[in-house]
């Protein structure tokens, strides 16, 4: 199989990678660049760990080629950190509690980011609705609607 | 798996690479399906034809009559202003489809193509009369999705086919949908049973001219209810006429037991869900005249 040599963009650095067709963005993110963050465990986008920000929209990276990401900009958990200061919604998972087992927040997060994007002041049940593609085994969805419901929140009085 | 990977940038290139590879191809939209069953090992292709470079195909055209990209995602159709009114349904099948991950991904085309008698969309659809247009080496030809739709993961698209587009006709004055799904969860749950439903009313509001019901997961292909359609037309819309369209429409069903339902739980989720549409349709047309 002939490989194929792709552009991407990733947390706002120029990639260039060279792959097979078959392999998915997951893979290529947690084999070729460590970024580990990013989980792995359904592999068919029922589960949500996965999730990454592919142009700012949620996506699982299960199940998306990394050959489908061409030229595109890529958002992982590594990502939302600024110079050493976690980001207002990690923090946020931090401060309620939000955070068990550990292994879905990065999705949850990036999932949460994403909505509140474009949805500034979400009810509980909006939040809800927006998580609904990441399952927490844990079942600790109260601390973490709270969590995203506190940095809306503070999104909107401007902290 | 493995196979060589395509990217054709205009709909003859697509469709010469889908005539050159035939069943060792596949087109590949969202991938949302498709890599989930190549993963699965149920399919093997030889060659994926990504169609993401072929432009246009993501266009959705509302003016009168509507034409649906076959690269439509279920996002873009949640979100179109234009569907937020009478044409409502397809935002609600569109909605309920996965996750956020999997509708920001997923495609109508796909979701049509692939065929699931549970697909949420595709009822939807049904009830609009929707047409679908597949070009191939012969070149285009339009079909009704009614006669598109043969089975469970069965259409008639031939394997150099690529499904283009989807179109109906706009709505006549008076007229509203809805979609209705029952399913164990709120989210992320494949549908135990859709339905949809299209109502247009006379001008006092208690008179139907025309009904369309569609039935999703209770039989091989996604289902319109004819007879119960039939027997509604000229009718006034009482509790006791619904009763009846909703009677009609579970005798059309051949529902399966699976892990999610029995079939006999189907049959009253049908009779339970058909009313229920069909009055939120007559709802809806009386809110416009108000």
């Amino acid at each position: 199989m002939s490989k194929l040599a792709l552009t991407l963009t990733i947390n706002g650095e120029r990639h260039e990678i060279l792959t097979e067709p078959h392999r998915t963005l997951l893979d290529v993110l947690r084999t070729d660049l460590g970024l580990t963050g990013t989980k792995e465990n359904c592999l068919e986008a029922e589960c949500g760990v996965c999730t990454v920000l592919l142009d700012g929209a949620a996506v699982n990276a299960c199940i998306l080629l990394a050959a489908q990401c061409q030229g595109r900009s890529v958002l992982t958990i590594e990502g939302l950190a600024r110079d050493g200061e976690l980001h207002p919604l990690q923090r946020a998972f931090i401060d309620h509690g939000a955070v068990q087992c550990g292994y879905c927040i990065p999705g949850m997060i990036l999932s949460a980011q994403a909505y509140l994007d474009e949805h500034p002041s979400p009810t509980e049940d909006d939040v809800r609705a927006a998580l609904a593609g990441n399952l927490c085994r844990c079942t600790g969805y109260q601390k973490i609607a709270e969590a995203v419901l506190a940095v809306a929140r503070d999104r909107a009085a401007g902290r | 798996m493995s196979f060589e990977y395509h990217e054709p940038t205009s709909l003859a290139e697509a469709v010469a690479l889908g005539a050159r590879f035939g069943d060792d191809g596949r087109f590949l939209a969202g991938g949302t399906d498709l890599i989930i069953q190549m993963h699965r090992g149920k399919l093997r292709p030889r060659h994926v034809v990504s169609l993401h470079r072929v432009s246009g195909l993501d266009a959705i055209d509302a003016n009168g009559a509507v034409r649906l990209g076959a690269l439509v995602t279920h996002r873009a159709l949640e979100r179109f202003p234009a569907f937020q009114g009478r044409l409502r349904a397809l935002v609600e099948g569109a909605e309920v489809v996965g996750g956020h991950q999997v509708r920001n991904v997923g495609t109508v085309g796909g979701n049509i193509v692939n065929a699931s008698p549970a697909a949420d969309v595709v009822p939807v659809l049904l009830t609009l009369d929707a047409s679908v247009t597949c070009l191939g080496p012969g070149g285009e030809r339009t079909l009704r999705l009614e006669d598109f739709l043969i089975g469970s993961g069965r259409t008639a698209r031939r394997p150099d086919e690529l499904l283009t587009s989807v179109r109906f006709a706009g709505l006549a004055p008076r007229s509203a949908t809805a979609f209705l799904k029952a399913g164990r969860r709120r989210a992320m749950e494949i549908s135990v049973v859709c339905v949809a439903g299209r109502l247009t009313l006379d001008a006092s509001g208690e008179r139907c001219l025309e009904a369309r019901i569609a039935l999703g997961a209770v039989a091989p292909r996604t289902l319109r209810a004819h007879e119960a359609e039939r027997f509604l037309e000229q009718r006034a819309l009482t509790a006791e006429t619904l009763r009846e369209a909703a009677r009609l429409a579970t005798a059309a069903c051949q529902p399966i037991s699976d892990v999610r339902a029995s079939a006999r739980y189907r049959r009253l989720l049908v009779e339970t869900l058909v009313p229920r549409v069909l009055a939120r349709c007559v709802e809806r047309v009386r809110e416009q005249a108000s």
